[in-house]
Formats: C-alpha cells, sequence, structure tokens
C-alpha cells in the first residue's frame, strides 16, 4: 500500500522549498465528538490548509500511549491511539493531503518507549526472557557519570530501579521512558521495520525526536556517539532505497556547529532544526538591532547539498535555553534573561501573539524574516491567526489549546459537552475564540491569516527562499538587516537564476538605510507583494525608507 | 608605478589650488588658492587610455596626496554626476578628475597597494573622514588613502600593525601598507562587513528608551549595558595587548606627567570659570595632587569613542589609532594612563545620551532628562564592570583605589574641559553637556566618591 504523493513527487529535495505546518492532533479538530482532536478531524480540515498554502503537515506523536509526555512515550509503534483514530484513519489522512499537493511527516521516538510499552513489560520480567536486552540495564546507578540529567527538575538520576528484575534501567527523559537498548541487533533492526511500516503507508517522512541519545558509551556523556551517526546512517540508506524522496528532520537542540553532524556528509538526516535562530530573532526585534541575528547566522556553519535547516517562531516547547552550550548559554543568559519581560517568558510557553504584545506590525516582521531568512520555515498551528495562549495551564498546555475555527460552542473545534474538552479553548477577550477565529478572519481581506497566505504565495514563485545562498549586506544603520538570496545564473546553478534582497527594519520607529548595491547595478527592484517597480539601482549606494517593523522583498530583475 | 617621474601634463598644476579648496580634507582654511607646489609626481598606470597620475603637493602649511585620473575630452564618465568636489579641471584634450570616485582606477590602486596580491570585481567609496579617503573593495577591504601626509610613522598603521602581530582579535587585520621615503601613502585592511558603529548602536538604544519611555533603562528593550559590558572587555584586552606591543612606562605619570595633567586641569576650571558650577575647584585639585600613585603609562588609543568602535559578528571591534588629530605628533603617541581612553569612552555615553535627548528638541523634559541620566549611569557602570573584570588588567592601573579614582577623574575633567572650550568655540547650545558633567565630576570629588 503504497501511495506516493502526486505532483511533483520525483522533486527529491522538495523539503528545501517547502513551509511546513505543526499540528496538534489533539488540539485541531474534532471529528467524532469526544472532545479531542483526531485524524479525521485533520482530513475534515485539509482544504483549509492547502488554500492557505503550507506544504507538508508535521503530526506530532499518535501512537498508543499513556500520553504521559504528550504522546512522546509510545507504548506501540505500529497503531493509532484510539482517541485519535485508527489505521484506515491514518492512511485516509495521507491520501487525501497528497491528492491536495501535501505531504505528512510525523514524529517518531526512537530514543525510548512508554514503559507501558509490552517489550518493556516483558524486559522488566526478569534477566533472561527474551526482551532481556531490549532495554539498557544495569545493577549499578552510578554508571556513565557523566551523561547529564536533561530534566532535572523531576529526575535526579539517568537510572531508576526496577523492583521487579531487581535491576537499574536507563532512562535520559522521564523515569516512565526507560530508553532502548541499539546495542541489541534486534533492536536496530526492530525500529527500522518501525520506519518502514509507516513509510509504506505512505508518510512523507519523520521528525525524529531527541535523536543525540541512541546509544551510551563508557566515558563519554552519551550525546551525539559515533554509533548513533553510524545508525542514522543505516536509516538513511534503508529509508532512500525503498522510499526515495522522503525526509527525516533531526531534533537536537544544539549549537549549530554541533548540529551539522547530523546531517553527515548529506548521508544521514536530510533536514535539522535550527534552535537559536529562534530567540535571537525575538531578541533582535526587542533589542532594535541585527546583530544577534545575523550572529548566529554568520557562525552556523555550510551544510551538506541537499541539507536543509528547519527554522521556526513558535513549537510546542518552551522557548526553551536548555540543551545548548555554555557559550550560548552564557550569551542568552547576559541578553535575554536579563531582560525582565523576557525572563517571564522563559521557561513559560507562549504564544508568538502574546509574546510581542499582539503587535500585528512585529508578528509581520517575524514571519517575513522566518519566511525568508535560510531554512524551511515551520509554522505552529494557530499562529496564523494569531491566537493566544493560557499560562494558567499546566507545563506546556498553555500553547495547546483547541484551534479556533469559528465563534460557535467549543471555539468550532468540537461538538462535545464543554467539560468533555481536553483542554478549554481560550475565553478572553482579547485572543479568545469569540475574537479570534479561522472563520472570522476569513472573512476579514485584511487580516493576518489572509497576509499570511500571501506571503506563502509569494515565497511559492521564488524557490531562492529555500534553496538560494545567503548574504548579509552592510548597513550603517543598526536597526536595519538586508540581505540577499540567491540563485546565481551559472552551470552550476541549481533550479532558475533568480536573486531577491530583503529589507528588514527591526525597529519601532521608521528608519533610513544606505545598501551597498553597487554589484547589482543596473538591475529593477520589483517589490514582490505588490509587484511595484523601485528606482533601478545604481552606483550610489540605494537609498530607502522603512516603516516602524516595516520590509520589503525586492526581486532583482533586468528589466 | 609605470613612470616614476612622470611630471604632471600642462595645465593641470594651476587646477590644484582651486581643487584642494574644495576638500573636506584640506587643513588650509583661506578661503583663497595659495601657491602649489609640486612635490613628487608619477604615472601609476595607463590602460584603455585612461591614466592614473599620482602627486605630492605642498602649499607651504602642509603636503597632501593626490591621485588623478585622466580621460580624454568627451568621454562617458557617469561616476562624476553629483560628485563636484572631484572634478579638478580640463584641458583642450583630457578633463582630470579625482580617481578615488573612478571604479576602475580605484581597483587598479588595490592592486597597486598590495603589490598585486588583492584584487577586487567591485569598489565603493565611504564617508570621507577629514584626513583620509576610504574604499570598500567587494566588502572584503578597506582601502584608507591619507590625504596629509606628515612624514615618519602614522601611528593608525604602526598601532593597528602592533596590535595585530599582538594577537589582539578586536582589530581589523591589516593587509599592505604603501609607503614612499617617510610617508605612508595608504593603508589596507580586512573590512568588518556588516558592522554598526558603537555612536549607531548607541543612538538605537537610546532612541528606543525615550520612544518606548519606562522608568527605568533595564526595562527597555534596547538596553545598551551588555554591549557596554563587553565593549569595557575589548578596550582592557586593547590595552593589555598595547602594553605588551610597545611596553609600559612606570614612571613617566610619576616623574611628572601626572603633575602636568593635574597643573592643565587646574587652569583649564579657571578658565573655564562661571560655566555654572558650584564648590571649590581647589579641593577637587588637591586631591588630585594626593594622590599617592598615579600608576603605569602605556601606549593609548587617544581618540576613543563611540564613533571609533565597531560592533561586527564577531564583537567589538576597534578602529582610527590616529589619536586626536588636532594635537602634535608627539603628543598623541606618548605613553599615558589607560585611564585616558576610559574617560573618553565615559565621556562618549554621555554624549550620546544627550546627542539623542537633542533630537527630539522640545519634548526633552525632566523625565526624559532622568531617562538619558539613568542611561548613562548604567552604561557607564556596565563598561567599567566589564574592563576591570579582564584578568590582567590592574596591573596597567593605579594600585590603590584611591589613586584609581583619581586618575580616572583627572582624565574625565580633562577631556570634559576640552570639550567645554570647543563647544564654546563652535557650538554653544551644546555647552551644557561637559558643563554639567564638569559639575557632576567636581561633586563626585568632593563626596570623596572618585571612581
Amino acid at each position: 500500500m503504497n501511495l506516493p504523493i502526486r505532483p511533483d513527487r520525483l522533486d527529491p529535495e522538495w523539503y528545501r522549498r517547502a513551509v511546513f505546518y505543526e499540528i496538534l492532533v489533539r488540539g485541531f479538530y474534532d471529528a467524532n465528538g469526544d472532545g479531542m482532536g483526531d485524524l479525521r478531524g485533520i482530513t475534515a480540515k485539509l482544504d483549509y490548509l492547502e488554500w492557505l498554502g503550507v506544504d507538508c503537515l508535521w503530526l506530532l506523536p499518535f501512537y498508543q500511549s499513556p500520553l504521559r509526555d504528550g504522546g512522546y512515550d509510545i507504548s506501540d509503534f505500529f497503531s493509532v491511539l484510539p482517541e485519535y483514530g485508527t489505521l484506515g484513519d491514518a492512511v485516509e489522512l495521507v491520501e487525501e493531503a497528497h491528492k491536495r499537493g501535501m505531504r505528512i511527516i510525523a514524529d517518531l521516538v526512537m530514543n525510548h518507549t512508554s514503559d507501558q510499552h509490552p517489550w518493556f513489560q516483558e524486559s522488566r520480567r526478569d534477566r533472561t526472557n527474551p526482551k532481556a536486552d531490549w532495554y539498557v540495564w544495569s545493577d549499578d546507578d552510578q554508571v556513565w557519570p557523566d551523561a547529564r540529567v536533561i530534566f532535572v527538575d523531576t529526575e535526579k538520576s539517568n537510572w531508576a530501579h526496577d523492583a521487579q528484575r531487581g535491576q537499574y534501567y536507563w532512562h535520559r527523559f522521564f523515569s516512565h521512558q526507560p530508553d532502548l537498548n541499539y546495542d541489541n541487533p534486534a533492536v536496530a533492526d526492530t525500529m527500522l521495520d518501525v520506519v518502514r511500516f509507516w513509510l509504506d503507508i505512505g508518510l512523507d517522512g519523520f521528525r525524529l525526536d531527541a535523536v543525540p541519545y541512541l546509544y551510551e558509551r563508557d566515558g563519554t556523556n552519551g550525546e551525539n556517539l559515533p554509533e548513533t551517526h553510524e545508525y542514522l546512517r543505516r536509516v538513511r540508506k534503508e529509508v532512500d532505497a525503498a522510499f526515495p524522496g522522503r525526509v527525516l528532520l533531526a531534533e537536537a537542540n544544539q549549537w549549530p556547529e554541533d548540529v551539522v553532524d547530523y546531517f553527515g556528509d548529506g548521508d544521514e538526516c536530510q533536514m535539522c532544526f535550527h534552535f537559536p535562530v529562534m530567540p535571537r530573532l525575538f531578541m533582535s526585534v526587542r533589542r532594535e538591532q541585527r546583530h544577534p541575528v545575523t550572529e548566529i547566522l554568520a557562525r552556523t556553519p555550510e551544510i551538506p547539498p541537499g541539507c536543509q535547516w528547519g527554522i521556526f517562531l513558535r513549537n510546542h516547547d518552551e522557548l526553551t535555553l536548555e540543551m545548548v552550550t555554555d557559550d550560548e548559554r552564557d550569551y542568552m543568559y547576559s541578553e535575554y534573561a536579563k531582560d525582565p519581560r523576557m525572563k517571564r517568558n522563559i521557561g513559560i510557553g507562549r504564544r508568538l501573539a502574546p509574546l510581542v504584545d499582539n503587535d500585528r506590525r512585529v508578528a509581520e516582521l517575524l514571519h517575513a524574516l522566518l519566511f525568508s531568512l535560510p531554512g524551511s520555515p515551520i509554522l505552529y498551528y494557530g499562529d496564523e491567526i494569531g491566537m493566544g495562549d493560557n499560562i494558567y495551564l499546566r507545563d506546556r498546555d498553555s500553547v495547546r489549546t483547541p484551534m479556533q475555527w469559528s465563534p460557535d460552542r467549543n471555539a468550532g473545534f468540537s461538538r462535545a459537552d464543554f467539560a468533555q474538552l481536553y483542554l478549554p479553548p481560550l475565553m478572553d477577550p482579547v485572543y479568545g475564540y469569540q475574537a479570534i477565529n479561522v472563520e472570522a478572519v476569513m472573512r476579514d481581506p485584511s487580516s493576518l491569516l489572509h497576509w499570511m497566505r500571501r506571503m506563502l504565495e509569494v515565497r511559492k514563485q521564488h524557490p531562492v527562499f529555500g534553496t538560494g545562498s545567503f548574504e548579509v549586506l552592510s548597513v550603517e544603520n543598526p536597526s536595519v538587516l538586508a540581505y540577499i538570496r540567491q540563485v546565481p545564473n551559472g552551470p552550476e546553478a541549481v533550479g532558475e537564476p533568480d536573486t531577491v534582497l530583503c529589507v528588514c527594519n527591526l525597529s519601532r520607529l521608521a528608519q533610513p538605510a544606505e545598501l551597498a548595491l553597487q554589484r547589482w547595478a543596473g538591475k529593477l527592484p520589483i517589490e514582490l507583494l505588490g509587484r511595484v517597480p523601485f528606482p533601478r539601482v545604481g552606483e550610489l549606494p540605494y537609498f530607502v525608507t522603512l516603516a516602524p517593523y516595516g520590509f520589503y522583498w525586492f526581486e532583482l530583475v533586468d528589466h | 608605478m609605470v613612470d616614476p617621474s612622470a611630471a604632471l601634463p600642462d595645465g593641470v598644476e594651476p587646477m590644484i589650488g582651486p581643487h584642494l579648496l574644495r576638500q573636506r580634507w584640506y587643513g588650509g582654511s583661506d578661503r583663497e588658492a595659495v601657491p602649489i607646489e609640486v612635490v613628487a609626481t608619477a604615472e601609476l598606470s595607463a590602460r584603455g587610455g585612461h591614466r592614473l597620475l599620482w602627486a605630492i603637493v605642498a602649499d607651504g602649511g602642509g603636503r597632501y596626496q593626490l591621485v588623478l585620473g585622466e580621460r580624454r575630452a568627451g568621454e562617458h564618465a557617469e561616476f562624476l554626476n553629483g560628485q563636484d568636489a572631484a572634478f579638478v579641471g580640463a584641458t583642450a584634450e583630457h578633463f582630470y578628475y579625482d580617481a578615488m570616485v573612478d571604479p576602475e582606477l580605484s581597483i587598479e590602486i588595490l592592486g597597486l597597494v598590495t603589490g598585486g596580491r588583492e584584487h577586487a570585481d567591485r569598489v565603493r567609496p565611504i564617508t570621507a573622514e577629514q584626513s583620509n579617503s576610504s574604499l570598500v573593495y567587494d566588502d572584503r577591504i578597506i582601502l584608507k588613502l591619507f590625504r596629509r601626509l606628515s612624514g615618519g610613522a602614522n601611528p593608525d598603521v604602526e598601532v593597528t600593525e602592533a596590535l595585530a602581530a599582538a594577537g589582539f582579535a578586536h582589530v581589523a587585520a591589516p593587509v599592505a601598507t604603501w609607503c614612499r621615503d617617510d610617508d605612508v601613502l595608504a593603508f589596507a585592511q580586512r573590512f568588518l562587513a556588516g558592522g554598526s558603529e558603537g555612536w549607531a548602536l548607541a543612538l538605537t538604544s537610546l532612541r528606543d528608551l525615550y520612544a518606548a519611555g519606562p522608568d527605568d533603562p533595564s526595562e527597555a528593550g534596547g538596553d545598551f549595558s551588555s554591549e557596554a559590558s563587553r565593549l569595557g572587555r575589548a578596550t582592557a584586552e586593547m590595552h593589555l595587548a598595547l602594553a605588551s606591543a610597545f611596553g609600559v612606562d612606570r614612571e613617566v605619570l610619576r616623574a611628572g606627567a601626572w603633575d602636568e595633567l593635574v597643573a592643565e586641569i587646574e587652569s583649564g576650571l579657571h578658565r573655564a570659570a562661571g560655566a555654572g558650577w558650584t564648590g571649590t575647584p581647589a579641593h577637587t585639585i588637591a586631591a588630585l595632587r594626593a594622590a599617592a600613585d598615579p600608576g603605569p603609562a602605556i601606549r593609548v588609543h587617544g581618540d576613543y569613542h563611540l564613533g571609533q568602535v565597531m560592533r561586527t559578528d564577531a564583537g567589538w571591534f576597534v578602529l582610527d589609532f590616529e589619536g586626536e588629530p588636532a594635537r602634535p605628533l608627539h603628543e598623541r603617541i606618548a605613553p599615558t594612563s589607560p585611564f585616558k581612553d576610559v574617560a573618553a569612552m565615559l565621556r562618549s555615553f554621555q554624549y550620546a545620551a544627550h546627542f539623542a535627548l537633542l533630537e527630539r528638541g522640545e519634548e526633552s523634559s525632566g523625565r526624559l532628562q532622568r531617562l538619558a541620566d539613568a542611561w548613562e549611569r548604567r552604561n557607564r557602570a556596565a563598561f567599567l564592570e566589564g574592563y576591570l573584570a579582564t584578568v590582567g588588567i590592574t596591573a596597567l592601573l593605579p594600585e590603590d583605589g584611591a589613586s584609581r579614582a583619581a586618575v580616572s577623574l583627572a582624565f574625565e575633567l580633562d577631556k570634559a574641559l576640552y570639550e567645554l572650550a570647543y563647544e564654546r568655540a563652535y557650538r554653544p547650545e551644546w555647552v551644557d553637556i561637559p558643563s554639567a558633567a564638569i559639575r557632576r565630576l567636581l561633586a563626585r570629588s568632593e563626596s570623596d566618591g572618585l571612581g
């Protein structure tokens, strides 16, 4: 049952041009009225997503799970959580998305399972059962002291004692999530079966969760080990051989110079998240100067051909400083945590709109940056309509409230009784569903949603945003960030030659800028949103003025 | 040089006097051309009928370097549009202009200066300085052509090369130096692409502060203090590198330079009396004289302020080591306390805060005034914290806290007195900035809160 995508299915690098859209299955749309979103709900809303213009959906985990960690605690890799639907629903969703030219990738947790997984239940029984070595067991809980504890708030050690087996088991995350033992060939093989199973159904790839921790070795911190990379190369090879054109997206929340290892020589994951760009975008707008962003991009290494960064403004996690190098953490603490407004936000999940004080101009500017900086943009469901958050909800649920579809009961998300909803929809006067919902903003041609759709349309016309080179231009005004995205004209060119100039004003005040565009002397800048021609570039500095938080995208053409 | 002794073409020499008058870098203050003597000439290149000519001329007061382009009369030269000052004149067959505005000849110049080691596809001029003209090649190399020649070592080149050799990471690496006899004619360095001048960055922070108007600068989005702190650290590292490159003089301040400085401050305070401060300068002078030990002296930047530092993606960089252009060379290179630079940068913070206030004109209410002071205090503290926390820097400063405070106060006072004289002469509406500073410094010395 292989249902490859129809349009441009032979484009093996589609992910370099794609715009991703992250969906919390539980929170998107409830098709069966049980108070919880489901796969059929997503299928029902595919027309909306197609209209918006996104290319690929990323689904948060929908596998069988006790849901003690938002589904990242999987208790059966081969079945769908009944609340979310059936395998048949998953097949239908993939098929319907493909019909509309959209792709779907899904979260896959390779590092660990839920302690409710039958494999673990069997493994913990005694030391001799057939799955005895599927997890990492030890009599000594002092082994591998260099491996740091990631969830320091809840876990004291990476070892937890199991009374039944009378041994300790290894867990890099929560103690209810035992790590799989990849040194056992049966485990390594079985996880490849999992990959094949879902690709067979038609998924276009995976976001690989917590990828740096697959193996453990004495005298190391257990991160980024050569064995882990070797296994990823094996996964990639198998995927490429049997399912060409599918993508692997690595989640390694690390400094970009370390993350690049997960691209391998172009033979591991095709995509990796670029984590530090996100907080620095917010910082640049807050500081009204470009250096926080340009600095991190200057320190971002080249990546192998055919690879791509994944960049985002917000996602389902906190705006977090975890898992970054000391260097970066020092910088972020001195720059970011010191700012009282930002400090409030650290460790507190916030959505984009509240994070920028609901300033539409800032939201647009940040998206304009997201859509034009190097990397494939990943949107978080609801941010396209300017949804808010509920900081009184526990943990990270504050940004996981139901998608607001209409002003009807339960925000149009579900026909269930209000009390049955997995979380209450927002009802405050500013961000509540009475004010902010898809139906209303669709009727308003000047809404953020319509603006976003237009931006995605323009972006689609210029694949250079995904594949072009990136060069920051020298501008004296520190509040102005200007850069060139270019697919050069020449024999080595991949794709249509194209040159786009982006100019952004990071300040609340109007700003002038003189751009050193002499290299493009003679070119005519066409503003991409309105197709208005600007004065031709000459030998003198090119002068532009920008409204507060204003930006331009120009195509540089000959005539 | 293609022809090291080629004379200037007939008819060009008389054009030079009037041409000089139109140049910002020309030192002669008369509005009438004085007789010009051509000291040296050469033809640097001649390709495609476009000649590049070179000359040193003297007007009795100083010597100046010219690079001239020559094209045939009637030939198209679009680069001259809007560059009236660059046009030198025309004869029947040719016209002449400052070659620095001609991209083709400017690229030739880079090849000549670097002995053919560097080539560029593109060149653009950047804002003219008082003593030199600068070109940027491919956003990669900046070339300064020195206009007023002083003979002997050029402190900018000398210090930049020494700092780079000492491993100081915050200076634009030298690429090539172009000399003739005693004169340094041009200097090429790595260009700090994408950098922002410290002054512009400080104004960005201040404009945000005044526009947003929180009660406390630490609450403002555009807070500058972490930049100021990193700048303090870079400054200390510069001083350590200068000390290792040029040595440390532990005697000169103690042996008389310190007393001279205090005497200068004393007479400066007398001259400036009536600028609106109260209190007794005598008390301050006595406190300065009482300093136990003014500490070591080193080669310093000499003209240090926010306009001389550049924030790049690799941190702060320091530019322009020429020292104060108005002072004679021997003064500019004389060793002194590193506090001279520290004090000058601190003064620059006050200027920035008040410049941004003046921009807002009538809006500079008492509330904004308080914000300006708070911004200055905050960033002073951050700069000093970054400076003093740098490992090794205390070895270059007076040992005891009281002397340290006295030396720092003296240099700030000296700088503010210089500013006051300058503002009185040229910008009376700015007089309040240094006089407020002098008032504050005198008050500080009285409360013994030196430093």
